[in-house]
This record gives structure tokens, C-alpha cells and sequence, in this order.
């Protein structure tokens, strides 16, 4: 029953909405005014090279097949997916001639390590202290740290990310001022190479938490303030149910419900990578490198780190679909 | 005080302050209420909606969040020969208190359980908080006892809140409500949002559990027809007052003051087809109370001390009290 009522169709919608995201991301870059032929071109030109014009020929005609610019946009939408099978998006325009997958391979760990912990860390962090501030909302504490959180969440990020980096890595040496690891050194599984990696990750995490904590706190207290009000609570209350039972299992463990929506679809945002971190920090990672690619017209890129993010999205927003019933009791697939 | 008495109120006052627009306006739901609740009784309250009814309730069982708050007088318990003021009791105490020696059930049972925990989770809850030293499985072990007592299929304990039905819902409310046998149950509007048949099942487990528990069941309800059912006495409140005071058959043969004999000339009789009148009007605000009597804009029988002076709860015959010029002229 729940495989053919709900699976099959909620499965249906999954992969066309992969597919349509995808379709899309094939065709905006097309209507682009950048042609990356042309640029390549140009920009070997501009280092002072003489090239004659037979061998110009060549080399678009080379670039074009490189490039998957072959032939009409129909030809090219199904080469597109032919090599999308195999997990080949090309090569990459502006990183020439690397190809797109080992971009994206590079960049990937970065992005991921730090963003997926910094997600989670926010959530569960303003979450439990967001619920139990809205628990207590008329202690002094929760009234200051309400107001503390008032004064951090509207900071813009950058001028936040700034001004620790110039504190705690400038004006107090305690953190690297750069990278996602010191120079020169090669990955390894080595404690002393992860030491490094966490220290080179502290600030820009430290970053990212703070803020995202902040707004995780302010949604969270005021769900758990509606929820206060609920029937339920008072009847505990009523029974005498000793209060931090109340606290946690029956105002913060149902306000929770929406939060765990929200969580999957900040986690699908991960793959976007988070520029503004990475630029400020010059930390390695995704956000950086789609931001190349939309600067030089890199299509190859831009669609595979699109393509990547669509089906992480979705995929999560699949995953809450199908766990859901195990948190909230009350939905259930038939 | 004689043994025989489980809660008296002095003069209890309860308001809802409220700030409209900086100016203050004061509701008072409960003014002035004297009672004396015996133990072994089901005792009634009756009374149109919005007459406080359930500010008092709310009041004898020391739950007073702003709005509501609590204006002067006395909540007396009588546990054990001792005397507890549950207003003056600290926070963990009254905590015990509850569902220990005086438990609850709330209007709208419908959302009254936690929507996310099977409700033996919520039974256990209950337990856990006034019972120590048990494990998990003799905890359920009680809850199904409990159940099973009662005559409730075992299978609402595996059962999420919204898989039951709302009588089934309210009947969970009344079990819970005696699970650690209280000296004093409250039962604020049970039938309410009922159909007649569910009602009868409901009004039926109340009745059970006060006589297997020979506890005093406090029973709101605007249900004539329930009252004569199972209260043993009652009391007629009105614009925060309690008018009458009876024992039921009292109030329903010989009710003295003219609202009560609305109320009681209102019922549906076997055999009868004549046309019911009720009280004429409506129940005045109780933010902006009439002068004297609160009934006597509404009173066809009004003289003109009732325009001036509220009349006092006086004795009017043997376990009867009524407050109405119209009773107690007569002892001038």
C-alpha cells in the first residue's frame, strides 16, 4: 500500500524533478553572452602568442568538440546526458584542460567537511538553547541572551567574519590568518595533519555557527513560545509532571517538528558552498569555484556543481519525506 | 471543623487584570466565594458560560498564570488532619500536591495529550514524576492495571492520541485523573463536545472511580441533566458569585433564587410540550457589573433593594443557602 500509493509516485517526482533542474541548468549558461571559445582564444592571444589564422580555425573547431558546443543545442542536450551517465560533466573551460569531476572532487572535502558540522552544529546548538530560552522566557538570562541574540543575528556576515579574523588571528595570533591547511603540507590521516585541518577551520566555523545559531535560537524560541500555549503543556503542568520533562518532552521535542524541515533544506544548501566564508578566509571549497565559473562562462563547471547541488536537495528532501512519520506520529503514508 | 470536611475557601477573589490600552480593567471571574466540600461527595457547579466557573476551578487548583490573578482569600485542603493553604506552598510542593492529593481534568480533552508520545509515555510521565524507584516495566505494569480496572481496552496505551476517539480521549482524561487515587478530583466540563451516548459512558466512569476511590469529585458543568445525574450537592454560580447552594434534589424541587428556577424551568420534561422559557437576556459582563444584585437587570421579580445592594450567601433552610433579597427579607 505505502509503496504503490506513496513511494513510487513521491519516487516519480523525485527524478523529474532532477531532470527538469537539470534540463534548465543545461540551457541558462547557452543564453549567456560569454562564449567560451571566443575567450580561451583571446586570452592565449592576450599572453602575446602569434597564432595564423589556419591554426585559429583548428583550435576552435578543437574546442568546440572539447567544450561540447558541437552541433545544435538538441545534439548537444543529448550528448550532455550521455556523458552525465558516467559521471563525466567535461572539461573544465577556466581551469583548462582539468576536468570538471576532479574540480569538484578537490573542492568537495572542504566544502562539506565544514559547512555539513557548522549546519548541524547551528541547529542542534540554537535549537536546544533556543527551546529552553523560550521555555524560561521571563528569567533574567533568557531575557538577556534574547536581546544578545537580537544584537548578533542582523550583523552582516561579512563585516562579522572580518572582525573575528582580524581579532583572533590578526590582533591576537591564536588562529591561521589563511587556507584550509598550512602550506605545503599533504593530506594525510595523521593527527598532526587533522590538528592542522581543525585549526585552519576553527574561525571560519566559528563564523558560520555563531550566526547560524543565532537565527536557529530566534526561530526556535518563538515556536517554542506557541507551543507553551498548548493544551498539552498545560495539562502537564497540571499533573504535576516534573518541569524538565515538560521542557524537553513535550514543549522543545514538538517544536522541533518544523526545525527538522528546515534543517534538511539548509543541509541541501551545502553544495552551493558558502562564498562569502571562503573569500574572507580564503578557505578552499565549492563557493569559490562556482563563482569562477559563472565569472569566465565555465559551463562544464557551473552545471556540474548545480547538477550536484539539485540532487542533493532533493535527495534530502526525500529522506526528511520518508523519516518524518518517525518523528511526528501523526503523518503517515498510506 | 468537623473530619468530615476536604476543602474549605475563605472569601476567594480571583481577577483578570488586563491593560487595554494603558488603561487597567479588572474581570472579576470569581468574588467572594465561600465553600465547604465534604469528603465522599460529588459536588456541583452550574452556571451560564462566563459566569466563572472555571477561573474558580482554576483558583482551587492554584493555577493562576497573568491574566488571572489571585485577589485575596483562602484555599484551604484538609490532608490528614492538616490544615494545607495550597496558595502559600512552594513550587515543588504544590507540584506533588497535584495528581497525588488533588488531580484535574480539563475542558477539551482533544488536545490535552502530548501528540508525539504513545500515551502509555504520557502514563508514565504521571507516574515517573510522583512515584520513585521504579523501573520502566512495573511502571507500565501500573498503567495497564490502571486501564484494565476501569474497564478501557488495554490498547489505548500503545495508541498515539489522535488514533482514539474524543470520547475515548476524555475517558483516558478521567482514568488518568484517579490514577494515584486523589483526595480530589476536578472535572471541568467533561461531556462537554460529547454525544448523549458518549456522555452517558463518560459520566458513568466519573461515578466508578468516585466510588471505588470514595474521593469528592468537584464537577463544572453547565449541564443541568448531568447534575441531577450524579452530584450529590450543588452550587448555582453567577457573575462570579455562587447564588445557590444545595443539596441537588433541593435545588432541583425547591429552587429559591429566580435564576435557578430559569435554569431548572428550562429542562425538557417526559410528557410535557409546552413552550420553555429561559432567563430573559443575557449574562452581564463582568467587567462592568450592575449595581446590587449582578441578576437583577435580568430578574422578573427585582424590588428596588435589589438595584442597590448585593444580597449575602445566607442559610435558607436546612444544608440551603441562597443569595436573593427576595429569600433573605424575611430574617430583617
Amino acid at each position: 500500500m505505502f509503496v504503490k500509493r506513496y513511494l513510487i509516485p513521491r519516487l516519480l517526482q523525485y527524478f523529474l524533478v532532477i531532470f527538469l533542474g537539470i534540463t534548465i541548468v543545461f540551457f541558462i549558461p547557452r543564453f549567456a553572452p560569454t562564449n567560451p571559445v571566443q575567450r580561451t582564444i583571446s586570452e592565449i592571444r592576450s599572453r602575446g602568442t602569434y597564432l595564423n589564422p589556419a591554426d585559429v580555425e583548428q583550435m576552435v573547431a578543437d574546442l568546440t568538440r572539447l567544450y561540447g558546443l558541437e552541433g545544435s543545442w538538441g545534439e548537444q542536450y543529448i550528448e550532455f546526458w550521455r556523458k552525465l551517465f558516467k559521471g563525466d560533466f567535461g572539461i573544465s573551460f577556466f581551469q583548462f584542460p582539468t576536468p570538471v569531476i576532479e574540480l569538484i572532487k578537490t573542492a568537495l572535502p572542504w566544502t562539506v567537511g565544514l559547512l555539513f558540522t557548522t549546519t548541524v552544529l547551528s541547529w542542534v546548538i540554537g535549537n536546544i538553547i533556543g527551546g529552553i530560552a523560550g521555555y524560561r522566557n521571563n528569567r533574567l538570562w533568557s531575557r538577556i541572551l534574547d536581546g544578545v541574540v537580537m544584537f548578533i543575528r542582523p550583523l552582516p556576515y561579512y563585516i562579522f567574519a572580518l572582525g573575528l579574523l582580524i581579532l583572533l588571528a590578526y590582533v591576537f595570533r591564536l588562529f591561521p590568518i589563511s587556507g584550509g591547511a598550512s602550506i605545503g603540507r599533504l593530506p594525510s590521516f595523521t593527527l598532526s595533519y587533522i590538528l592542522d585541518v581543525l585549526k585552519h577551520a576553527f574561525l571560519p566555523a566559528l563564523s558560520l555557527v555563531v550566526l547560524g545559531a543565532a537565527s536557529w535560537f530566534q526561530a526556535s524560541k518563538l515556536i517554542v513560545q506557541n507551543v507553551n500555549a498548548e493544551d498539552f503543556v498545560q495539562y502537564a503542568q497540571l499533573g504535576g509532571i516534573k518541569e524538565r520533562k515538560i521542557m524537553f518532552k513535550y514543549v522543545i521535542r514538538n517544536a522541533m517538528l518544523p526545525q527538522i524541515t528546515n534543517l534538511a533544506l539548509s543541509l541541501g544548501q551545502i553544495l552551493s558552498g558558502a562564498l562569502i566564508t571562503e573569500i574572507v578566509f580564503s578557505y578552499p571549497g565549492l563557493g569559490n569555484l562556482l563563482f569562477s565559473a559563472i565569472n569566465t562562462g565555465d559551463y562544464n563547471l557551473i552545471m556540474g556543481i548545480t547538477a550536484l547541488s539539485i540532487v542533493a536537495i532533493t535527495t534530502l528532501v526525500l529522506m526528511i519525506d520518508l523519516l518524518y512519520p518517525l518523528f511526528d506520529p501523526r503523518i503517515k503514508y498510506k | 471543623m468537623d473530619n468530615n470536611t476536604v476543602l474549605v475557601t475563605e472569601n476567594i477573589k480571583s481577577y483578570y487584570v488586563l491593560d487595554v490600552g494603558g488603561s487597567k480593567k479588572v474581570v472579576k471571574a470569581v468574588d467572594d466565594v465561600n465553600l465547604t466540600i465534604r469528603k465522599n461527595e460529588i459536588y456541583g457547579i452550574a452556571g451560564e458560560s462566563g459566569c466563572g466557573k472555571t477561573t474558580l476551578m482554576k483558583t482551587l487548583y492554584a493555577l493562576m498564570n497573568p491574566p488571572l490573578r489571585f485577589m485575596g482569600g483562602k484555599v484551604i485542603y484538609y490532608r490528614d488532619d492538616q490544615e494545607i493553604d495550597i496558595l502559600s506552598l512552594s513550587k515543588e510542593e504544590r507540584r506533588k500536591l497535584r495528581w497525588e492529593y488533588i488531580a484535574y481534568i480539563p475542558q477539551g480533552a482533544m488536545s490535552i495529550f502530548n501528540p508525539v508520545i504513545k500515551l502509555k509515555e504520557t502514563y508514565r510521565d504521571f507516574l515517573d514524576s510522583h512515584l520513585s524507584g521504579k523501573t520502566r516495566d512495573e511502571i507500565f505494569e501500573i498503567a495497564r492495571e490502571h486501564i484494565k480496572e476501569l474497564g478501557l481496552p488495554i490498547k489505548v496505551l500503545e495508541a498515539y492520541p489522535h488514533q482514539l476517539s474524543g470520547g475515548m480521549r476524555q475517558r483516558v482524561a478521567i482514568a488518568l485523573a484517579g490514577l494515584l487515587k486523589p483526595a480530589v478530583i476536578f472535572a471541568d466540563e467533561p461531556t462537554t463536545a460529547l454525544d448523549v451516548v458518549v456522555q452517558r459512558g463518560v459520566v458513568q466512569l466519573l461515578k466508578d472511580i468516585q466510588e471505588s476511590l470514595k474521593n469528592t469529585i468537584i464537577l463544572v458543568t453547565h449541564d443541568m441533566g448531568i447534575h441531577a445525574n450524579i452530584s450529590d450537592r450543588m452550587a448555582i454560580m453567577y457573575a462570579g458569585k455562587i447564588i445557590e447552594e444545595a443539596e441537588t434534589k433541593e435545588i432541583f424541587y425547591n429552587p429559591l433564587h429566580p435564576y435557578t428556577r430559569f435554569l431548572i424551568n428550562s429542562l425538557p420534561k417526559f410528557g410535557d410540550k409546552g413552550v420553555r422559557a429561559s432567563a430573559p437576556g443575557n449574562p452581564p459582563s463582568l467587567a462592568n457589573l450592575p449595581t446590587g444584585c449582578p441578576f437583577h437587570p435580568r430578574c422578573p421579580e427585582k424590588t428596588d433593594i435589589c438595584t442597590r445592594e448585593v444580597p449575602e450567601l445566607v442559610q435558607t433552610g436546612e444544608e440551603h443557602k441562597t443569595a436573593c433579597w427576595l429569600v433573605s427579607k424575611g430574617d430583617e
